[in-house]
């Protein structure tokens, strides 16, 4: 299968003309034959919404733009960020991504961990999610992180026990420090934890980040897709837009749990147990 | 250590935020103050090389024939960028301003002179259809030695993340030519008059003291065992505390559930 990672930088505030953005993307990555094609955090909205959030919420079962993204994804799969609001929760705002196949909505994730520290201001507008569960898309099986979600490791611990072969990233993550080298320095920060997730859940890490500027910060592109192993297999420019499509082999998952056995010796019932009594005591 | 900078990187990202920063508000040109010092230099450098030098036009405003080194400079810059430059003498409404206002201090005049600097440059981006491009630097902004409403005034800034002696490393990176890039570092509020000689610290040092406060979040305590001399540290810490209302909006009173600067937030790029 292609994976196509779509490092773009949608509108701010303007989902009509993201929606076309989608459009055009999907096009070019069915031409390259994609099997998957990953869309960036809040693509469908931009990142820094502020007050917008509320505004560009939608529901993705049945608003009729996110319905035009989701027909677009006929015999492939797509995972689009957007901003949900869902008729079960009125007035609460989520930073989403859901991964739609062949027309049909798969699995929403709601953002856990929402930066509000410096330049970030999630916890702001956006309510916190509240569960990290994958699921089967048509390829396999799934884990979807947004953004900093990727940076708490045991976010993608979780999805490791659960047994994904590939975890999915969507990020808008703007570029810091620029002292040295073709990159910011935060770009480092996000290989590192793909290398390192990658080989030890034995699974392919695909990190979609953003293009672009919004209020004087550029965003760091950089998208990359690691295979089980923490073996590189293509990364896109830094900072520039780009439409990245790599092969991938999912039965690289299968020869690397063979060969490193994390998977089978992991021991989630002794985490859990360990978790629940650092949770219990923190309640106290 | 002065604050690294990795030139080469930075200037790709800089001539993409200007490329991308008029593009998204709908301009293609630009147009930005030429003092002849470096700042404006490093900024005029980057737009030509982002928007292309026949979008980008240089205003060259001295005070009648006081600076007559700074315009040669200016204008030998422009030509070399291949910018489009014009040199306007700010002389005649400053004098006649000042003609009934004898006793006004140096520095009412000095600002009074940024502030019409910053007046023509938006009549002629106006004129021009035109964005101001910004030439205030990051250690100029965090001590305040700048004029509000005046030089800060800009609708986008490019260099206002960058120390003065990273500026510098910038300006080695673009080319700027050495008599610019060698001078001593002036505000032109007056003639004679040198940043370093007003502010009473070398750049060197006051950009050190600086990144240890802002990036390094040090205390004072930590950056005088660090080895600098406490009477520095305290200047450029009050400095940075004296100047904090230039960098921010005017507070607006509150009255309302949602107001202006308070509670009512979109943000700067909104449907760009």
């Amino acid at each position: 299968m292609n994976v196509a990672i779509a490092q773009v930088a949608p509108k701010l505030g303007e989902v009509e003309a993201n929606v076309g953005l989608h459009l055009e993307v999907l096009e070019k990555a069915r031409k390259k034959r994609a099997g998957l094609v990953v869309f960036p955090e809040l693509s469908l909205t931009g990142y820094g919404l502020k007050d917008l959030a509320e505004e560009v919420a939608l529901d993705p079962a049945r608003d009729p733009r996110f319905r035009r993204v989701a027909a677009a994804t006929r015999g492939l799969s797509a995972v689009v960020g957007f901003v949900e609001e869902s008729p079960a929760e009125r007035g609460l705002f989520y930073n989403a991504a859901a991964l739609v196949a062949d027309g049909r909505l798969v699995h929403v994730h709601r953002k856990v961990f929402l930066p509000t520290n410096g330049m970030f201001e999630e916890a702001k507008f956006f309510a916190p999610g509240r569960d990290l569960r994958a699921f089967e898309a048509p390829f396999g099986r799934v884990g979807l992180l947004i953004c900093r979600d990727f940076l708490h490791y045991g976010a993608s611990y979780v999805h490791h026990a659960s047994g994904a072969d590939m975890i999915v990233c969507v990020s808008a993550a703007p570029g810091r420090g620029v002292e040295g080298g073709d990159a910011f320095a935060t770009s480092r920060m996000w290989e590192l934890m793909g290398e390192a997730v990658s080989f030890f859940s034995t699974a392919f890490v695909v990190y979609a980040n953003r293009a672009g500027s919004e209020d004087g910060a550029t965003f760091a592109g950089g998208s990359f897709v690691y295979a089980p192993g923490g073996r590189l297999v293509a990364r896109a420019p830094y900072v520039e837009p780009d439409l990245l499509v790599c092969p991938v082999d999912l039965g690289a998952v299968r020869e690397a749990r063979r060969t490193w056995l994390f998977k089978r010796d992991e021991r989630p019932e002794a985490v859990w147990r360990s978790l629940e009594r650092i949770v219990r005591a923190a309640e106290d | 250590m002065p604050p690294k900078i990795d030139a080469a990187f930075a200037e790709k990202v800089l001539v993409r935020f200007i490329r991308d920063g008029l593009g998204k508000a709908g301009f293609a040109k630009a147009v930005l103050g030429l003092s002849g010092g470096l700042d404006s230099a490093v900024c005029a450098a980057l737009a030509a090389r982002a928007i292309g030098p026949g979008n980008v036009l240089g205003l060259i405003m001295p005070y009648g024939t006081a600076f007559p080194e700074e315009v040669r400079d200016a204008a030998g810059l422009a030509r070399r960028l291949g910018i489009r430059s014009e040199t306007i003498d700010i002389a005649p409404q400053i004098d006649a301003y000042f003609a009934r206002r004898p006793e006004a201090s140096r520095l009412r005049r000095g600002n009074k002179m940024a502030r019409e600097r910053m007046s023509i440059l938006y009549d002629r981006s106006a004129a021009e259809g035109a964005l101001v491009l910004g030439t205030s630097n990051k250690t100029e902004l965090l001590i305040g030695y700048t004029t509000l409403h005046g030089d800060m005034a800009c609708a986008i800034n490019p260099v206002g993340d960058l120390y003065k002696t990273q500026v510098r490393a910038m300006a080695a990176r673009l080319g700027i030519p050495a008599a610019i890039r060698r001078k001593a570092p002036t505000a032109g509020l007056w003639p004679g008059q040198t940043d370093e000689g007003e502010i009473g610290l070398p750049y060197e040092e006051l950009d050190e003291i600086l990144h240890a406060r802002v990036e390094g979040r040090k205390t004072r305590k930590e950056i005088v065992a660090a080895g600098h001399r406490p009477a520095a540290v305290d200047l450029v810490l009050r400095r940075i505390k004296a100047s904090e209302f230039k960098r921010h909006l005017p507070p607006v009173a509150k009255l309302s559930p949602r107001s202006v600067g308070h509670d009512f937030l979109y943000p700067y790029d909104w449907g760009r």
